[in-house]
């Protein structure tokens, strides 16, 4: 094992430099390309210090040397090994280990490794949140669907999701904000980036007016709760779907009253009924689990309403209610496509396994389904799931490009934009290094959790 | 085992694969829905100049009639007309498949020459004269197209136009609205699906053409081209494709035919993968050794002998893929990389919410405009892997 990851990790370099030459030969064969006039260009200067400044410029970046000895010399700035450089741009003497430098950004003047630091870990957090919802959710509906095969639930979720996949993210973004941020419609949630001002000297959980406060809204949560819970797991289907009916319209008309007031309108016609069908069908999931994920949401969140008519006020929301808020539409945003596709993958692969051999030679010594199920199906099923995880991760990236600038978020995929759009070498190879490493690494993991998993993989 | 022979039916004449695929295809409501909409989307593309024009389509003037439309229709929209009219004449000939490729290529590239050589609307255009004629009176009859506004008519003549929400201009009618310039959203969503559709084939097909090429060769050679192949896959899907076509883009400049190359040239990897696997696996069968043994040379091997044997799981990806091609020019017009004066779905997309303002209908009609088309890519996507695939279709059957 320990053989094989040190040639996959060996193998990652000629990778990752394969990468970094195919973004420099895209920068340097542009028409115009990277040279010291095209950054000193724009600015409003005298000759004398115009041309001191490319001076400056070309020392620094090595600007005026051909494409190849740029990319050599980029190259040896960020391997470890190789010639330390001078303060005058020339190269001075090998060494074994002299440490890494990313260089300089040419827009901000700041060094590239400070900027990535601070931007990465947001990025991280966007997609470490995503990857166990889209997990968790996925393997709910593929099961609950794979378990129906043919039936209502597997019909419309298989359309459903299919249709989820299709929905840009841009879109779905874009339609977040306008109705549930902006001013016009709901302004339930911040329109953008990930804390208020205010909140950064605040404490970390929300700060209320005293311990009755406390106790009130614990008690208001705690009932609810239990009582959603209980109604989601011990009510008949029908009862069910009459109760969801009832609280979907309801919440329709807190909606359109949010809006337009009490005289009933187009809106409120339009609202109740959409609710009220929604908030059935949600209640009428046949899965337990996926019942209880959404009762118990939607249960805490009405608990605090509930805390909020008693009087209960929060003096601070805190820091991790302000984070929660400001991820919600993101993070939704950024895991609804990936979601649709492992919950369809999750379907495939259990109908496969369902049907096969051992299956059935489980099922005619008479294992019950549930067992065959989990026990011995489900476990199978996972093997895909485990290698497309590898192919999460790059996806999600790219997609954290379009969330990021959607929702102004201060990540990496709005820096990358940011960098291509001002032509910022430096920051374009190291968002591309860093983002290709975070790639292969996530392939590698996949690979190891693939052999962990399934004990006939040996990479021996 | 007996019983089960004499039950055996009256033996069905025998269907080609291509034609048992195509007709179990057409028996599905989804890949019906997913053609329906791509047809519709061809007719919209192909008569866009007629549906949402400025010029009017006959106009008299002191006595004298005009077709302002018709002068000022540019090359492509003459290529687009004749290309449709020969795709549909072309289908219907008798011919081998791939004569009526080799014949559909001459005739188009015969029509674009002669339509680039003799077509030559006017340069500079005065969206505004029709409505101030008509203004003054001195227009005798008129017939406009459907929606009269261009996709790049700002509607200059009236005072400071803007965004507008549908229906709201007392002296206009804009069905979908208008744009932060002051054009009809409905004619440029028209106009932009000439884009859409025109991305989604040529950068499709180019990705295709690279794909097969290096998976091909991959697959046939195997051993040490295939080891540098595949890390050239690797590196191409390591890159996150997002990103390439960021950089691509933004240090290319923005024209219609780079992207297509751009969005091509980043999206080959996923279709070499399934050549490779496929080549691969036929390389071993008797049919391609025979082939090598006859001394047939390398092209006809590979393109003639493997290819169409492989087609099957490239026709499944294809389609997914020219969704995907769509999608990505939206987000590069989406993020403002796209391009500048023509219209395009994702750059109406992006004026929906700017400075704190949400125009619904510049997120609505756009948006669902891209959701429907990469819908109707992926629901043919599937039917046709359900199609193609033994498995479902015996279970279907049985």
């Amino acid at each position: 094992m320990l053989n094989y990851l040190l040639r996959r990790t060996l193998l990652m370099i000629p990778t990752l430099l394969g990468i970094t030459i195919v973004v420099f030969t895209v920068m340097a064969a542009a028409p115009g390309g990277i040279s010291a006039q095209s950054l000193v260009d724009g600015m409003e200067l005298e000759p004398q210090s115009r041309q001191a400044l490319e001076e400056y410029y070309n020392k620094l970046y090595g600007l005026d040397q051909p494409a190849p000895v740029q990319y050599l010399r980029w190259l040896n700035n960020i391997s470890p090994i190789g010639f330390e450089r001078q303060a005058d741009g020339t190269l001075g003497n090998f060494a074994w280990w002299k440490g890494t430098d990313l260089g300089t950004s040419f827009r901000y003047g700041r060094p590239v490794t400070d900027m990535i630091a601070e931007r990465l870990p947001i990025t991280l957090l966007l997609n470490l949140i995503s990857i166990p919802l889209i997990y968790a959710l996925a393997i709910g509906i593929g099961v609950q669907a794979a378990r129906q095969r043919g039936g209502r639930f597997d019909v419309t979720s298989n359309i459903f999701l299919l249709g989820l996949w299709s929905v840009p993210s841009m879109l779905a973004g874009v339609l977040f904000i306008g109705f549930f941020a902006s001013e016009q419609y709901w302004r339930w949630f911040p329109t953008g980036g990930l804390m208020r001002r205010e909140t950064a000297d605040q404490t970390f959980l929300p700060l209320l007016g005293g311990f009755g406060d406390v106790m009130i809204t614990a008690i208001c949560v705690a009932v609810l709760t239990v009582v959603f819970i209980s109604a989601a797991v011990s009510f008949s289907l029908k009862s069910r779907q009459w109760t969801g009916l009832i609280i979907g319209s309801c919440l329709g008309y807190a909606m359109a009253f949010n809006l337009e007031g009490q005289i009933f309108g187009l809106l409120h016609l339009l609202l109740i009924p959409s609710m009220a069908w929604l908030v059935r069908v949600l209640a009428g999931l046949n899965n337990v689990a996926l019942r209880l994920v959404v009762t118990g949401a939607f249960a805490v969140g009405f608990g605090l309403a509930v805390a909020g008519l008693f009087g209960v006020e929060m003096l601070q929301t805190g820091y991790l209610l302000d984070r929660i808020w400001h991820l919600v539409l993101p993070v939704i945003a950024l895991s609804y496509g990936g979601l649709a596709f492992l919950a369809k993958l999750t379907r495939s692969s259990l109908l496969e396994n369902l049907a096969a051999d051992y299956a059935r030679t489980a099922r005619a010594k008479g294992v019950d389904e549930e067992t065959v199920l989990w026990r011995h199906v489900f476990r199978n099923s996972l093997l895909p799931l485990i290698t497309v995880s590898a192919t999460l991760l790059p996806s999600l990236l790219a997609g954290s490009v379009i969330v990021e600038s959607i929702f102004s978020i201060d990540g990496m995929g709005k820096l990358a934009v940011e960098a291509v759009q001002t032509r910022d070498r430096e920051l374009v190879l190291s968002v591309t290094l860093i983002s290709g490493l975070l790639t292969l690494v996530g392939y590698l993991l996949a690979d190891i959790a693939y052999a962990i998993v399934d004990p006939r993989v040996s990479y021996d | 085992m007996t019983e089960q022979s004499v039950n055996i039916p009256v033996k069905q004449p025998s269907k080609s694969w291509a034609r048992q695929v195509v007709s179990s295809l057409l028996n599905r409501t989804s890949a019906k829905i997913g053609l329906a909409w791509i047809g519709l989307l061809v007719l919209i593309a192909t008569f866009s100049p007629f549906l949402a024009n400025s010029h009017p389509l006959y106009m008299v003037v002191d006595g004298q009639a005009s077709s302002p439309l018709l002068n000022h229709m540019e090359p492509l929209d003459w290529i687009w007309l004749s290309g449709f009219f020969i795709t549909l004449i072309i289908s219907a000939l008798p011919l081998l498949p791939w004569k009526k490729i080799v014949l559909w290529l001459i005739s188009v590239a015969l029509v674009s020459f002669i339509a680039y050589s003799t077509v030559s609307p006017p340069i500079l255009v005065v969206y505004e004269q029709y409505r101030e004629l008509e203004n003054a009176g001195k227009v005798e009859q008129i017939i406009r197209a459907p929606i009269p506004y261009s996709a790049k008519d700002y509607l200059r003549d009236f005072a400071d136009t803007g965004v507008e929400s549908p229906l709201s201009a007392a002296d206009r009618m804009h069905l979908m609205g208008t744009d932060e310039n002051g054009a009809d959203v409905a004619s440029r969503m028209i106009h932009a699906s000439r884009i859409a559709l025109g991305i989604g084939f040529i950068a499709t097909g180019i990705a295709l053409i690279i794909g097969t090429i290096v998976g091909g060769l991959m697959g046939y050679f195997s051993g040490i081209v295939d080891i540098i192949g595949m890390r050239l896959v690797e590196i191409f899907e390591a890159i996150p494709t997002l990103f390439l076509l960021l950089s691509f883009v933004a240090f290319f400049g923005r024209s219609i035919y780079m992207m297509m190359v751009i969005i091509g040239i980043t999206a080959w990897s996923g279709y070499a993968r399934y050549v490779r696997a496929e080549f691969l696996k036929l390389r071993q069968q008797d049919f391609v050794q025979a082939a090598i043994a006859s001394g047939l040379p390398l092209r006809s091997i590979l393109f003639r002998h493997m290819l169409p044997n492989g087609l099957a799981p490239l026709l499944v990806a294809t389609s997914f893929g020219v969704a995907s091609a769509i999608l990505a020019e939206a987000t590069l017009s989406f993020l403002g990389l796209g391009l500048v004066d023509d219209p395009s779905w994702g750059q109406l997309l992006n004026q929906a919410v700017q400075s704190s303002t949400f125009n619904w209908w510049l997120a609505v009609f756009p948006g669902g405009a891209i959701f429907m088309t990469v819908f109707a890519y992926n629901l043919l996507g599937e039917s046709l892997r359900d199609a193609v695939d033994p498995h479902t279709n015996r279970g279907m059957q049985s």
